[in-house]
């Protein structure tokens, strides 16, 4: 069994157990501390910095399946969960978080990839979200969530990869895998735990479609949240904001595909994703 | 004259394809599946070739590599309920110009057809009447009031000039419905709307109307309501109930461009004042200037050879402006042999008075005299 093979046996494991806690990034963890420190708690800056973090928001979402808090409405978008979740928990959920570990990996091109990560994830976020506005497909804010999580997989991989990294290599850097196998790593497991991970957690139908499903669009139904997840990925991806191989012309007809399936022309595509790489660097 | 070949085994959308494009002025012709269409293709020269997929015989994949095999560079534009990423992908290494997904909007295949032909995208067959541009293509002169109560909608359409069209909604579902069909050039926006938060309300309606000017209007007992909604992303704030300058000032900054300065009814020419922005007055004086003159000419070629003028309105804040407008109209009417008398104000012939160019108008207090010289 290969290494990736592994991974998504250990990963699937602890999802099953319930066991699987993801370590948190060090920009991530630092915001939620200071968060936490204040005497009053901030609900907006909160707010803030869950919609920048995809594995900040699904543990968010995920708490909100608690006993205490749990209704029979789901929570579709971050603002209903944090509402949900109300200031003080939502205190508790940050605190948790930021007493995690917070990892970096020494290697510089698998610290790039991961900040990659998370851009793409906010890039998709963002533009789904507008797309979603200028289209009348469904909600605007379901939209956001679902593009924020529609690689959940990859994310939460890459964070048990650097946990890993950090065992392995403080024993012997030599042992660890090199950057192509990284990423290869990342392709092919992040899908399926994506997948159990929402169905786990019990993640909203629309975010775990967007995670299942990130092949074709559903013609049938045109103005669908996936449809707009899909389109976003597509653009996010031929601006440069991915990790890991794409192929331009598949790329290419996913994007012709979607701007007639939208009702999106030349124009407003040019104006709704211009400053996308820089909003999906701005920190929270 | 551009030809289009259709091809598709399905004649109700060749039909539909043909009666969307021939308004345009093309010619069309129509093939029934790949087999045809490469036999059109060979008897006649096409400008551009609108491709189904799935068809009979050999499709539309198929038809387009032996168009390409022979050397054809012809466009072609997929018209197809396909959607499939590797399908597509490969008609688009075989060189296709665009797509469009069944069902489709006629909007969509026309604006695509013209791109694919390079041919501009307010394009009219030569001899026929200028196409009516479509709601959506220009703000122009159009608002919309965003409120849930419809007494706010009234007041807001009895203080817009009659040549605003005021679009109204009572919510933010309504708006944004609106605002999807339609270019505004100003959305007023209740900042208490219930149900909706106004700060994504605002976010939402930039991403649909980027031109549009966005006004939250609000309670004067606000507090800070001003600084709020400039934070929230809105570009000014009215306060309600709403006064009569306030909303003056808003039309000048959102609706000057395009106004009609000049009425007239057959020998009475009135000119419109001027609400805004000082800077704003030169725009308004070139545009009073052009209409002028046009009405002075259509007076004339009506072999009407005296006209009352209306100045009353016309703004005197900066004298020296209003008195070379006066001039320019003195030289047009003279030049076109049309006698204007002037009604305006003592103010307005003290500025005349020391014009050189204006001083043979005549000027009268009111319309009854001008009227009553003639």
């Amino acid at each position: 069994m290969n290494f990736a093979d592994q991974l998504e046996r250990i990963v699937r494991s602890r999802i099953e157990k319930d066991s699987l806690t993801l370590p948190t990034l060090p920009a991530v963890a630092i915001k939620a501390i200071e968060l936490t420190r204040t005497g009053d708690f901030n609900m907006q800056a909160a707010a803030s910095l869950i919609e920048k973090d995809p594995v900040l928001a699904v543990q968010v979402l995920r708490s909100c399946k608690s006993a205490a808090v749990a209704t029979r409405e789901p929570c579709n978008t971050i603002s209903q969960a944090i509402s949900r979740l109300g200031a003080k928990n939502l205190r508790g959920v940050l605190l948790e978080i930021a007493s995690r570990r917070s990892l970096e990996s020494r290697d510089p091109k698998v610290a790039a990839a991961v900040k990659t990560l998370w851009e793409h994830s906010r890039a998709v976020a963002q533009l789904a979200q507008r797309v979603a506005v200028v289209s009348g497909a469904s909600d605007p804010d379901t939209a956001y969530l679902a593009g924020l999580l529609h690689d959940l997989g990859k994310p939460v991989v890459a964070t048990i990869l650097l946990e890993a990294e950090s065992q392995i290599a403080q024993r012997n850097p030599k042992l660890w895998i090199d950057f192509s196998t990284w990423i290869d790593v990342v392709q092919r497991c992040h899908r399926p735990i994506g997948v159990e991970l929402a169905r786990k957690w019990q993640l909203p139908d629309e975010i775990q479609k967007a995670i299942e499903e990130c092949g074709d669009y559903d013609p049938a139904n045109r103005l669908s949240t996936g449809n707009a997840v899909r389109f976003a990925n597509a653009v996010a991806k031929q601006q440069g904001i991915y990790v890991g191989p794409v192929s331009a012309e598949d790329n290419d007809a996913l994007i012709m595909v979607g701007r007639s399936l939208l009702g999106i022309d030349d124009e407003t595509l040019t104006r709704l994703s211009s400053d996308l790489k820089e909003k999906s660097r701005e920190a929270a | 004259m551009p030809r289009i070949l259709t091809v598709d085994d399905s004649r109700a959308i060749r039909m539909i394809v043909a009666k969307q494009l021939q308004p345009l002025g093309f010619e069309i012709g129509e093939a029934e599946d790949g087999i045809d269409g490469l036999g059109k293709l060979q008897s006649a020269a096409y400008d551009l070739v609108v491709l189904d997929v799935t068809m009979p015989n050999l499709d539309g994949p198929g038809m387009l590599a032996k168009m390409r095999e022979s050397g054809s560079k012809t466009p072609v534009l997929m018209l197809t309920s396909e959607s499939k990423t590797a399908i597509v992908a490969t008609l688009m290494r075989l060189g296709i110009s665009d797509f469009v997904l069944k069902p489709f909007k006629g909007d969509e295949l026309k604006t695509k057809v013209l791109k694919a032909l390079k041919l501009p995208a307010d394009y009219a067959p030569a001899g026929a009447p200028a196409p009516v541009a479509p709601a959506a293509a220009s703000p122009g002169e159009r608002a919309l009031v965003i409120d849930d109560m419809e007494n706010v909608h009234k007041k807001v359409r009895s203080m817009m000039p009659a040549s605003v069209t005021l679009d109204a909604s009572l919510n933010a579902a309504e708006a944004l419905g609106l605002c999807r069909g339609n270019q505004y050039a100003l959305i007023l926006i209740d900042g208490d709307l219930p149900d909706a938060n106004l700060a994504s309300l605002t976010r939402q309606l930039r991403l649909l109307q980027p031109k549009a000017v966005l006004v939250a209007t609000a309670l004067r007992t606000a507090n800070n309501a001003a600084g709020e909604m400039r934070a929230q992303g809105l570009d000014d704030i009215l306060f309600k109930p709403f006064s009569g300058p306030a909303v003056e000032s808003l039309i000048g900054k959102c609706f000057q461009g395009t106004q009609e300065l000049v009425s007239a009814e057959e020998t009475f020419v009135r000119l419109a004042g001027f609400c805004g922005r000082d800077d704003k007055l030169d725009g308004y004086f070139q545009r009073l200037s052009a209409q002028t003159k046009e009405a002075i000419g259509k007076l004339a070629e009506g072999c009407f050879d005296s006209a009352v003028l209306d100045a009353t309105q016309l703004p005197l804040v900066q004298p020296i402006r209003a008195a070379q407008f006066m001039a320019e109209v003195c030289k047009a009417s003279a030049d076109c042999g049309v006698s204007l008398r002037v009604v305006g104000s003592a103010e307005l012939a003290a500025v005349i008075a020391g014009f050189q160019d204006a001083k043979s108008l005549r000027l009268f207090h009111s319309v009854e005299e001008a009227r009553a010289a003639a």
